[in-house]
């Protein structure tokens, strides 16, 4: 089956004032339909560039990064932007949700920019408000008058509200105990076994568990599990992931 | 993006930043106050000319004319004879007396006039009929009285006294007509009598003080005064080097064309302080959307990465700025309008037209409001593209990052 993410050999390279940072050095990755995938790394290991490109953020300077068998790394900004509108959900860990706007006004503001119909709107943000199980008298809702759970959810759900093919999520649980961290987490398990792609970015073991697979990110360059832990085994030195 | 959603954000943007907007729209609120409370008021000056002007008195003639000795009635008939452009040719002379009815005594002006006054004025009456050809040689003890002088002497402008008599200096006259005036409350009062009962009577001189003509139906009005003056220097024998400074003869289109120069001067100046309001007024603006700008940039970012194009950022900060500037000049045009009644006051004192103060209503047309509107747009979309185009220029990975 066609990878819903296929990535093959993309470096970054950034130039500033103090010079070129070289943030990812070759990575290749694969990501299936219906994968929940966690990608884990120290902070500078390149972890953030690597959201930015496979959420359409950026663009690599050089390799091919195909989303749904579409090449990406040719595509225009404004090409960019359509496709950020309709093919991905970003879910960040400061949730970024308007705050005097109400939680439906939320949910429906990527459908704003994906050309949805007006009547329809109201009606697929309420489908994904009840996906990840937001009760219904919230949804009038001030968002700044919600739980940190509550907000994450109601980002979950503007994720949602396209219905992309990969819903990307930025450390969803670095802000919230552990308990709602959990309620949050399985929300993302249930929408996986509903047949969403899920690539989770986090730095912390405990999530990285609830993932079927799980890559790591050193230095800009991609690790499997198992090679992971022998990089760990052969020198105590090496700073753990997390 | 559609037109409704750009709508929308527009005014959610606008409504959470009431106060800081409505401050910021106060240059504008002043700019457009200014051009449209100018507009309205010159609109209602020259409307309440047109409308003070009579038939007549759109050939209205006034002539001063100092020769060096009395102008007498025997002039004034041959130079009638000498001018067929006029109509006719009227005379009036001026004096003061008291005036007293059996309840009150004032000061007013007296004019000796000939009957023919009445109609090169175009004087109408609220009550009785001028004096005729019969008073004036009979030297009739006859007055007529404005509406100003009845309301003086007898307490109500409107006061029926045809039939009654007026003291003047101790004579008695009976009072045959009244005439209109434009603001019988506040002007003093002025009495008419035939021009040789005043002579007679009042003066003891049957001097002419003012001529005044009425021109033909189909005299030319742009020539007339410079015809007349050269007829006068002819028929006086007066000499040409002082004529200007002797001669003086107003048409009211000259009176027009006197207003019209002084309101466009005022107009420039307007103008000029409008503009600068103006130009101070779109900084503001700019300076509060640069502002709004950077307070977010996250919500930028966020935007970015839901997928907004560039041009839907600068659509929707552009629009944003618009409105402010179009919000500021509705309350400008309401606030200039109500301003140019305040106004008119000060103004009614500078238009004395005939001896009468006119009563001026501001006057505002849909052509002025449609141009107000525009320069508001105009200003909006000139100050607050900069902040746009900034705004739809950021990087949506650092602006997500940006505390």
């Amino acid at each position: 089956m066609l990878p819903v993410i296929d990535i093959r050999n993309v470096h970054r390279i950034y130039e500033s004032a103090a010079g070129y940072t070289h943030a990812l050095k070759g990575v290749s990755l694969q990501v299936q339909r219906g994968e929940l995938l966690c990608i884990m790394g120290p902070s500078g290991s390149g972890k953030s560039t690597l959201m930015n490109i496979l959420g359409c953020l950026d663009t690599p300077t050089s390799g091919t990064f195909m989303l749904e068998g579409a090449d990406v790394s040719t595509l225009t900004d404004d090409e960019l932007a359509e496709l950020r509108a309709t093919r991905l959900g970003f879910v960040f860990q400061s949730f970024n949700l308007l705050p005097h706007a109400t939680v439906l006004r939320n949910v429906m503001l990527p459908l704003v920019y994906s050309d949805c119909p007006v009547g329809e709107r109201r009606e697929r943000a309420v489908r994904a408000l009840r996906a990840v199980s937001l009760p219904e008298p919230y949804y009038d809702h001030r968002s700044n008058e919600l739980s940190g759970g509550q907000m994450q959810r109601v980002a979950i759900a503007r994720a949602l509200v396209n219905d992309p093919a990969v819903i990307l999520a930025d450390e969803p649980t670095g802000n919230l105990d552990s308990a709602t961290g959990d309620m949050v987490l399985s929300t993302f398990t249930r929408l996986r076994d509903e047949g969403k792609t899920i690539v989770l970015i986090t730095h912390d073991p405990e999530v990285a568990a609830w993932a079927d697979r799980t890559v790591h990110i050193r230095d800009g360059r991609l690790l499997t599990d198992e090679q992971e832990r022998a990089l760990l085994a052969a020198d105590p030195t090496v700073r753990s992931s997390t | 993006m559609r037109i409704r959603d750009l709508v929308y954000e527009t005014g959610s943007a606008l409504d959470a930043n009431r106060g800081r907007s409505l401050l910021t729209i106060l240059g504008i609120v002043i700019g457009i106050g200014a051009v449209i409370a100018m507009t309205a008021l010159i609109g209602g000056i020259k409307q309440s000319l047109v409308g003070e002007m009579g038939l007549n008195q759109a050939r209205m003639v006034y002539i001063y004319c100092w020769p060096g000795r009395d102008i007498t009635l025997d002039d004034l008939t041959a130079l009638e004879q000498r001018m067929p452009e006029y109509e006719c040719l009227t005379a009036a002379s001026l004096a003061n007396a008291k005036a007293t009815s059996p309840t009150k005594s004032v000061d007013v002006s007296v004019e000796g006039v000939l009957p023919s006054y009445f109609k090169v004025m175009g004087a109408k009456t609220t009550q009785g009929s001028f004096y005729t050809d019969e008073d004036e040689s009979a030297s009739a003890l006859v007055a007529v009285l404005d509406q100003a002088a009845v309301h003086q002497l007898f307490g109500n402008p409107d006061e029926p006294v045809v039939g009654k008599s007026v003291q003047l200096n101790g004579v008695s006259y009976g009072i045959v007509a009244v005439m209109e005036s434009s603001s019988p409350m506040s002007s003093n009062g002025t009495v008419w009598l035939p021009f040789s009962t005043c002579a007679s009577r009042l003066t003891g001189n049957w001097a002419v003080n003012d001529i005044s003509g009425l021109a033909a139906e189909d005299a030319d009005m742009s020539t007339i005064a410079s015809t007349t003056k050269d007829k006068l220097v002819s028929y006086f024998n007066m000499d040409e080097e002082t004529a200007d400074e002797d001669i003086y003869v107003q048409t009211m289109q000259s009176v027009i064309d006197e207003l019209d120069a002084m309101m466009s001067s005022f107009q420039l100046m307007m103008t000029a302080v409008a503009s600068i309001s103006l130009l101070v007024g779109g900084i503001g603006i700019m300076n509060m959307m640069l502002t709004n700008v950077t307070e977010r940039i996250r919500e930028i970012g966020l935007r970015k990465a839901l997928g907004a194009r560039s041009s839907d950022i600068t659509k929707q900060f552009l629009l944003e700025s618009v409105c402010l500037c179009v919000v500021g000049g509705v309350i400008g045009i309401v606030v200039g309008y109500l301003g140019s009644f305040a106004l008119t006051g000060l103004a009614g004192g500078m238009l004395d037209v005939g001896g009468e103060s006119a009563a001026i209503v501001p006057v505002i047309d849909v052509q002025s409001v449609l141009m107000a509107t525009g320069i508001c747009v105009l200003i909006g979309i000139l100050f607050g593209y900069y902040p746009a185009r900034r705004a739809a220029r950021l990087d949506p990975v650092e602006s997500l990052r940006y505390q």
